[in-house]
């Protein structure tokens, strides 16, 4: 019966959110004339980068993806002071049974294609769709894969929060050096160099580098975690 | 040389759909956990693999990388599909999901011998 | 047309797949089905041009989350019923 009484609220919320959503009339006139003809137009003419999204999410509205990466450190933080127990081995977890042979050596025979995808993912964040978040999310993947097959494969958490600081403090110092060259935060002051090259867009793929290294820690750190947490 | 390409192209999508509908059907209609893994993964893996390398023939005349990179993911699948599968049924094994036969009653049934071996296993 | 058919049954299968999470007691189908809806949001956000959010839908989404209930779901119980009689819940509640 409750249940019931969540769906129908649930279907009575979803009706007037589509309701408020059609009447605000995506495409219409009010959005003809807006911010994106700016966005369209400085990121061929300015940056020279090829994935109008990377522009936006790493020059124009930078700061909103450094509190992004804020939030996904935060939560990282509170799950890591919630499952915090004082343990003398740190790398034991209980199994049911390990994992066998050949899921062994295939984890092993695809972890480096994995890792080698996520970095390919956010190194050509401004050349295809992918970036930062992607990247990262998936070399976490290949971790997680090697965790699972490997039950005392041990990541240190010492080099994870080094990485994580390092790659914040870095995207700060970046920030800022748009001040320092006479700009706003997070203003590209670096030649932009030739449009679809790797070494172009100035300092959007750096910048995307390193979100993709903070996320990558934070997540790998996250499972490691989750993982050898016992009930 | 294209119509021959879009030939081999459009055949090997088509195999790739067959074999994918089959591995659909005998999840479905399998009665226990092994024979839907064994329609599952083989009839996913051959299907998907064609499937692939049939949109990578039939790209092949405009740009040859397509080629190339179906040819790394149907290595990539090569891998990932049996190792995901073993681990499935391994884990089933372990977790003492026995395999059914037909017995002599006609009933669908965990196979025997199997079970007595586990059994025999553990006493060890 | 098509292409409209298309999006219409994918948010059908969405829809269907979110109320089977509601509704389903066993918490590790409820999870592979949020894994479901994620997997066709992927689907549906690539065919609306949108392969950045794809990517990301398909790496969290589909992946990570779904993962990470899992590894939740074996550490405290299976059933959604199950929570009375596990006695760390319990102490803890009461």
């Amino acid at each position: 019966m409750k249940k019931f009484i969540v769906i129908i609220t649930l279907a009575t919320l979803g009706f007037y959110l589509g309701q408020t959503f059609y009447e605000l009339g995506f495409g219409d006139a009010r959005f003809e004339h807006g911010v994106k003809d700016i966005y369209l137009e400085k990121t061929v003419s300015e940056l020279h980068v090829a994935n109008t999204i990377t522009s936006i999410i790493v020059s124009f509205r930078g700061f909103d993806t450094l509190g992004e990466v804020t939030v996904l450190f935060l939560a990282a933080t509170a799950l890591g002071g919630i499952l915090y127990k004082r343990r003398h081995h740190v790398g034991d977890r209980s199994v049911l049974f390990s994992a066998s042979r050949i899921v062994r050596s295939g984890s092993k025979l695809l972890f480096p294609a994995v890792i080698l995808l996520g970095v390919y993912v956010f190194v050509h964040g401004h050349l295809s769709p992918g970036g930062g978040f992607q990247g990262g999310t998936i070399v976490a993947t290949g971790f997680l894969l090697m965790l699972l097959a490997y039950e005392n494969f041990k990541v240190s958490h010492h080099v994870l929060s080094y990485i994580e600081s390092f790659a914040g403090i870095f995207f700060v110092l970046f920030g800022l050096a748009g001040f320092y060259n006479g700009g706003t935060f997070l203003e590209n002051f670096m030649p932009v160099g030739t449009m679809n090259n790797l070494f172009s867009g100035g300092v959007i793929p750096i910048i995307y580098i390193l979100v993709g290294f903070k996320v990558a820690a934070e997540l790998t750190g996250l499972i490691y975690t989750v993982l050898h947490e016992k009930d | 040389m294209s119509l021959l390409f879009e030939i081999i192209g459009g055949a090997l999508i088509l195999i790739g759909s067959i074999f994918l509908l089959l591995g659909g059907l005998g999840i479905l209609r399998m009665p226990d956990v092994y024979n839907r893994l064994q329609a599952g993964t083989k009839a996913t893996t051959l299907g998907g693999m064609s499937l692939i390398l049939g949109v990578g023939f039939l790209k092949v005349e405009d740009d040859w990388t397509w080629m190339v990179k179906a040819l790394i993911i149907v290595i990539f699948i090569a891998f990932s599909n049996p190792i995901s599968s073993h681990a499935l049924a391994r884990a089933m094994y372990k977790r003492k999901r026995y395999p059914l036969i037909k017995n002599d009653d006609g009933n669908m049934d965990a196979y025997k011998e199997v079970s007595e071996n586990i059994k025999k296993e553990d006493k060890k | 047309m098509t292409y409209l058919i298309l999006i219409f049954f994918l948010l059908l299968l969405m829809l269907g797949a979110a109320i089977y999470a509601i509704v389903q007691k066993d918490l590790l189908y409820a999870v592979i089905a949020t894994g479901v809806i994620s997997l066709v949001l992927t689907a549906l956000f690539y065919l609306l041009q949108a392969p950045d959010v794809a990517l990301t839908e398909a790496a969290i989404g589909v992946a990570l989350t779904t993962i990470i209930f899992i590894i939740t779901i074996r550490n405290t119980v299976r059933h959604e019923d199950d929570y009375n009689k596990k006695d760390d819940l319990k102490s803890a509640v009461e």
